[in-house]
């Protein structure tokens, strides 16, 4: 019962300081926010496939690329298009690639799964930088508009106001996180674990491994592409270099391993602390990759359960009465 | 010979030396992944990181040869160290953390060479006598090309001497196959594995220098080879040498047809191609396990 009200508590005030942030930090932190908040869920759904099912995808840039372009095309050429459609376009983007890809994808593991997911996400990079016509190369598609936040007869909210957008994506971001969360507890979620814990006996027990496989990806797909589509509605401006291009893929991974992969929150964890030293060292230093690269080597090496781990770890250690979970 | 057909003679050395080079990157990467099952993804580093090594030798000391022997020592060396002290170190906590530590590697390498010799791109002169173009039967082609097919032929039958008539060959194509067995059996692995490491970026290196005055030295010269011997590695099967080695000639070729036939795809065909023989056999042409 405390547990229950505790976490009550948590939630309120999370909820509090993120309803009165914009108005405390200003616009430029605002924005940090929505940046870290999209590459969460990214993260996040990344982990999906990374801590949950045990597979590294080297080309998670192609479903958040799926989500942004296809948003963004909808948004240039069909006017009038609606906000939550947009977003919907996105994820059924990313959950479209998925779903083609799966068949091959689910047949393999290990480094061949990192390979093929690379190769796939390659392809992908190079046939938008190469077809002009449609994706605008290198430049990109930019400057669609970005419809308001529309309720018949009730609301209508501006979404370029930067301060609206906050919201609308926050909100957005915490529903996609909820869902995620409420889907690795399901029992299926229980079932992808399995996978990779011990696939063959999963196998034993009856289970489906392709099927199951393929539905965590293309899960993972989706939501991927709404994160995508989020980002385009952000930045108003999607490029083959800002969504699809090898960097994208491997942020997703830094954030991941430097939050902890045991974790659901973790890959949330190191999007904030990856934003956060961006923020700091871009003060310091133009050099961001370089204290990322350093920051990466660092975490391997000394904290290879993450920051999530770490502080598990410390929690065992001076409050050694409390479980560790 | 007709102007057409000197023209698809002429792309099929083209290819070949780049497929040339590209085993040399990707005989590395092999070796070192069937050994220790570490996808290196850091490996393209080296070979950029060579190219820089070569540029400085020659701005200093004027002379392409001393490059080519200097400049992939230096890398040889950076590649053991990160042998020894990095990838070592993470070797127990399995095969993702190794990595994704080579992922950090490649970011480090490659912003520390933006810090060091920014972000232009340097030309780098062919050696005299080497700049050339020689003429055959009605077709003129650059002797330069030629000269890394050669030398790519040597190294490749030093590597087969080592390989396969010595006593060290032996003990690598032991490991290579069944690493814990030849520890059981007394030998210092982690030694064998520093070194093979050290050989590998060494032969990643010499690419590198050799592909300097084709590509000049930037910060992305890499990226292409990089990938492309990853495909290699992937479609040849993990850790088979004469896997690796028609794999990079195929896709020598495929390159350079493709890029005469149908420029805009080309880059995508490799990628194609490795997802298709991925599909059928996920395990590579030659490769024994994932």
């Amino acid at each position: 019962m405390r547990n229950n009200l505790s976490r009550w508590i948590y939630w309120v005030v999370g909820l509090v300081i993120l309803a009165i942030y914009p108005q405390v930090v200003g616009i430029y932190y605002t924005n940090v926010f929505v940046g870290f908040a999209i590459f969460g869920l990214y993260a996040v759904t990344l982990n999906l496939l990374l801590g949950y099912m045990g597979v590294l995808s080297f080309g998670h840039a192609m479903f958040f690329g799926a989500g942004a372009y296809s948003t963004a095309l909808a948004l240039t050429h069909i006017q009038g298009f609606p906000l939550l459609p947009a977003l919907l376009v996105g994820g059924l983007a990313g959950a479209m690639l998925a779903l083609i890809l799966c068949p091959l994808l689910v047949r393999v593991s290990g480094t061949a799964f990192a390979m093929l997911t690379l190769a796939f996400g390659q392809l992908i990079f190079v046939i938008a930088l190469k077809y002009r016509e449609v994706t605008g190369g290198e430049d990109g598609v930019g400057g669609y508009p970005i419809p308001s936040f529309n309720i018949p007869g009730v609301v209508s909210i501006d979404m370029t106001d930067q301060i609206n957008f906050y919201y609308f994506a926050v909100t957005v971001i915490i529903v996609c996180l909820w869902l995620l969360w409420f889907y690795t507890k399901t029992p299926f979620g229980s079932l992808v674990v399995g996978v990779r814990d011990n696939a063959m006996r999963i196998d034993y027990l009856g289970f489906k491994l392709p099927q199951t496989k393929a539905v965590n990806l293309i899960v993972s797909g989706c939501f991927a592409g709404i994160a995508g589509a989020i980002y385009a509605l952000f930045q108003n401006l999607v490029s083959t270099l800002g969504v699809l291009d090898i960097g994208t893929s491997f942020a997703p991974i830094l954030m991941a391993y430097i939050g902890g992969l045991g974790s659901f929150f973790g890959p949330i964890v190191g999007s904030a602390i990856l934003h956060l030293l961006e923020d700091v060292t871009f003060r310091i230093t133009e050099q961001i990759e370089l204290v990322n690269g350093l920051v990466f080597i660092l975490v391997v090496l000394f904290a290879p359960m993450g920051i999530v781990g770490l502080l598990r770890q410390a929690k065992a250690k001076w409050f050694h009465k409390e479980k560790v979970s | 010979m007709s102007p057409t057909t000197a023209m698809y003679v002429a792309q099929a050395i083209h290819g070949l030396a780049y497929g040339m080079l590209l085993f040399l990157v990707a005989s590395g990467l092999t070796m070192i992944f069937g050994m220790m099952g570490i996808l290196n993804l850091a490996h393209a580093s080296f070979f950029m990181l060579s190219g820089y090594f070569c540029y400085t030798v020659i701005t200093v000391t004027g002379n392409f040869w001393l490059a080519l022997l200097i400049a992939p020592v230096a890398a040889g060396i950076c590649g053991l160290l990160v042998e020894r002290f990095l990838l070592r170190k993470v070797h127990a906590q399995g095969h993702l953390a190794e990595l994704l530590l080579t992922v950090g590697i490649m970011l480090v390498i490659l912003e520390a060479v933006k810090v060091g010799w920014g972000t232009e791109s340097m030309m780098i002169k062919m050696p005299n006598g080497l700049d050339g173009l020689i003429s055959v039967a009605n077709m003129t082609y650059p002797i330069y090309r030629l000269f890394v097919i050669g030398l790519s032929l040597v190294v490749l039958g030093i590597m087969a001497l080592i390989l396969y008539k010595t006593r060290l060959g032996m003990i690598v194509r032991a490991a290579v196959s069944d690493a814990d067995m030849v520890s059981a059996l007394g030998i210092n692995t982690p030694l064998v594995f520093m070194l093979v490491f050290g050989f590998g970026t060494w032969l990643a290196g010499v690419a590198g220098v050799v592909a300097a005055p084709l590509l000049t030295v930037f910060p992305g010269m890499a990226d292409q080879i990089g990938m492309d011997a990853f495909v290699v590695v992937v479609v040849g099967g993990f850790g088979s040498l004469i896997g690796a080695f028609f794999v990079a000639l195929f896709l020598g070729e495929l390159n350079a047809y493709g890029i005469q036939f149908i420029p805009r795809l080309a880059p995508v065909l490799m990628f194609a191609f490795m997802a298709i023989v991925l599909a059928f056999k996920p395990m590579g042409f030659f490769g024994e396990r994932e």
